[in-house]
């Protein structure tokens, strides 16, 4: 992830980007940072991962075209680690999925790509990967 | 007769046909395509026999081309005004 953050910054210049990539940036030097003391890191870390991973507005979304998409009951728990299969989907379901999230945010998944997602998280990250290189 | 095509194949034709359906202007046939390609591979998904599974197969990929020439023929007189289930 850092690797892929330096990139960003070294070939995009806007502005907004860097203002994304500055705070999440920011965020992993403390995590860095405080890697020295022990105990005090168990707090933040977790939470630093959540955050650098993909933006909570897009799983959600995923959430919701995967929720819509196998007509689950609204009570039913999806966490980012739920995989696809979890919630009874099957491979067409999958391709289903995969579309709908193609629509929502505009962009193209490739045919390698695809077979990597299985979970939530996952697709997420890889919807972050495509939007941030499109733009 | 082809020999039984792979998951990878069969997946594969089910997105070309879902992206070919995005290509169209008309929300209708749009929103056909879509409903019925869902509704036909769900309906063979059971097929075991290899000469069935091929068959199908081969009549899924003539329809995708009739459905990629529609597309261009249908681009050509798109309306100009939105359909409104698309506002």
């Amino acid at each position: 992830m850092a690797s892929v953050s330096a990139n960003f910054v070294c070939s995009r210049t806007s502005v907004r980007l860097l203002n994304q990539m500055m705070t999440s940036k920011s965020l992993r030097l403390a995590t860095v940072g405080w890697g020295r003391t022990p105990g005090f890191p168990r707090l933040t870390s977790s939470r630093f991962q959540i955050s650098c991973a993909a933006k909570k507005e897009t799983v959600d979304k995923v959430c919701e075209i995967v929720r819509k998409q196998l007509a689950l009951p609204a009570d039913k728990e999806i966490t980012p680690q739920t995989t696809f299969t979890d919630l009874g989907a099957d491979s067409l379901d999958t391709v289903e999925i995969v579309m709908g999230l193609e629509e929502e945010f505009d962009i193209t998944v490739q045919e390698d790509n695809q077979d990597n997602i299985s979970c939530i998280q996952e697709a997420a990250d890889l919807i972050e990967q495509l939007v941030a290189s499109k733009s | 007769m082809a020999t039984k095509p792979t998951r990878r194949e069969v997946l594969s034709l089910f997105r070309s046909l879902m992206r070919t359906a995005r290509e169209f202007t008309d929300y209708n046939i749009r929103e056909y395509t879509k409903r019925r390609t869902v509704d036909a591979f769900r309906h063979n998904r059971k097929l075991s026999d290899p000469a069935e599974v091929a068959a199908a197969f081969a009549d899924g990929k003539s329809q995708l081309g009739v459905a990629k020439r529609q597309a261009v023929v249908y681009s050509l007189y798109a309306p100009s005004i939105k359909s409104v289930m698309e506002m």
